[in-house]
């Protein structure tokens, strides 16, 4: 009995020892052995290995933006405007807060609101636009949706512009300074006055909005 | 006078065969232009890329042999999250683009339209540290943080060392080949890189692998 508890404690310890060596990135386990191995080094081979790989990077170069891109980082809170590696616009923020409200009358339906993640494009641009309040709007504060669509229409509360991305999201404005840098939206991407107006002077219709 | 149209001819074709917005893609820096297995390897990665940015998405290269995890759309990186240490199981099989089947969970509050106090948002740090994500074709993708702080941090870390390397073992003994389970990427993030991660990606993303050449 004590031998087969001494072994099980050997076997354990020297787990716990080969565990706990700590592992570098280059460390690879078990299947290093099928990895890609070096090949013999062929001076035709390699220039014709180097050739493939400059040409596919250049392949790959052709599907980066030659214009000005939006780059939007919902985590931060931060809107870049980049071209190629170069940053032109580097602004604070409010993007979704992940909050959820639930649809009335729609079982277990709830809006979402998220800054969507992916890449974009701008749809349109507009000056001095008005807020076409949707239902959440209402239902949120607590309020009836109302029937006449003119009940919806809000002034001066989205800034002196803004560049509509899809499914009723924009870059806009906000009255709400003091909430830039965080997290506060219904999925919209607010901006200070200055910095919407770059923006907007910046892109054009079509410029690519990457949103992460 | 002949030959002087021969430089615009040529700078024409220049601009014709390289536009002039085609910047030089981003390069893996680390990579070692006289070894054939990392070229051939690059370049595997860039062919999956050319599939992935061709479309409007972001997408997720786990750089392994510079340690670090790029979101990516159209070939640009656009965040860098630095890997700590990582380990792996059948790496031959990382190789293709795998798709996330499901973004970790996140507990959403919810707005009362009754209540007079807004709703706190969702902020990076309530994200998870540790989690597990799998994609389509099967492959598990662990991550958990790099703080463990305290004994009982540092047990909890040793025990899943302990547990991850016995499951190595027997899948060695096993045989390198074991068709049945799915390839594995462990990676030690830091708290923030890992919640960062969490944050980003979305159900359906896909994910590319660049495999190190060598131990």
């Amino acid at each position: 009995m004590k031998r087969v508890l001494l072994l099980l404690g050997s076997v354990l310890s020297f787990g716990l020892f080969v565990a706990l060596i700590p592992y570098s990135s280059s460390q690879l386990q078990s299947s290093i052995a099928s990895a890609p191995q070096p090949l013999a080094v062929d001076p035709v081979v390699l220039r014709g290995l180097q050739n493939q790989y400059k040409g596919l990077k250049k392949q790959l170069a052709q599907f980066t933006p030659h214009q000005h891109y939006i780059l939007v980082d919902t985590a931060r809170n931060h809107l870049y405007v980049k071209r190629s590696q170069e940053i032109v616009l580097d602004a604070i923020a409010s993007t979704g807060s992940g909050v959820v409200l639930d649809k009335p009358g729609e079982g277990n339906t709830q809006w979402v609101f998220d800054t969507p993640r992916g890449e974009f494009t701008v749809q349109s641009k507009l000056t001095h636009p008005a807020w076409v309040k949707p239902d959440w709007a209402f239902i949120e504060e607590g309020l009836m949706v109302p029937k006449n669509p003119a009940d919806r229409v809000e002034q001066g509360v989205l800034g002196d512009y803004a560049l509509g991305f899809g499914k009723g999201y924009f870059i806009h404005g906000t009255l709400y300074t003091r909430l830039l840098g965080k997290n506060v939206t219904h999925g919209c991407i607010r901006l200070n006055d200055d910095d919407l107006k770059s923006v907007y002077q910046l892109a054009r219709v079509g410029t690519p909005i990457m949103i992460f | 006078m002949l030959f002087m149209p021969l430089p615009i001819i040529l700078s024409v074709v220049l601009l014709l065969s390289t536009p002039g917005w085609a910047a030089e893609g981003e390069a893996f820096s680390d990579l070692d232009m006289n070894d054939p297995a990392a070229l051939q390897e690059a370049s595997r990665v860039i062919e999956e890329e050319l599939k992935l940015a061709s479309r409007p998405q972001t997408y997720l290269l786990i750089d392994l042999a510079s340690g670090a995890i790029q979101i990516k759309a159209r070939g640009v990186d656009l965040h860098r999250l630095p890997i700590a240490a990582w380990t792996v199981t059948e790496l031959p099989r990382l190789t293709g683009a795998f798709r996330l089947t499901a973004r970790p969970p996140v507990i959403r509050r919810k707005i009362d339209p009754s209540a007079t106090t807004e709703q706190e948002p969702i902020s990076l740090s309530d994200m998870p540290t540790e989690y597990r994500l799998s994609f389509n074709p099967a492959m598990i993708l662990e991550v958990e943080s790099a703080a463990e702080q305290g004994t009982m941090g540092w047990i909890r870390m040793a025990s899943k060392k302990v547990w991850k390397q016995l499951r190595v073992w027997k899948q060695h003994l096993a045989g390198a080949q074991s068709p049945g389970e799915a390839p594995t990427i462990s990676l030690t993030l830091s708290s923030e890189q890992a919640q960062s991660l969490a944050w980003s990606t979305v159900n359906g993303m896909p994910v590319v692998i660049r495999r190190p050449s060598e131990p």
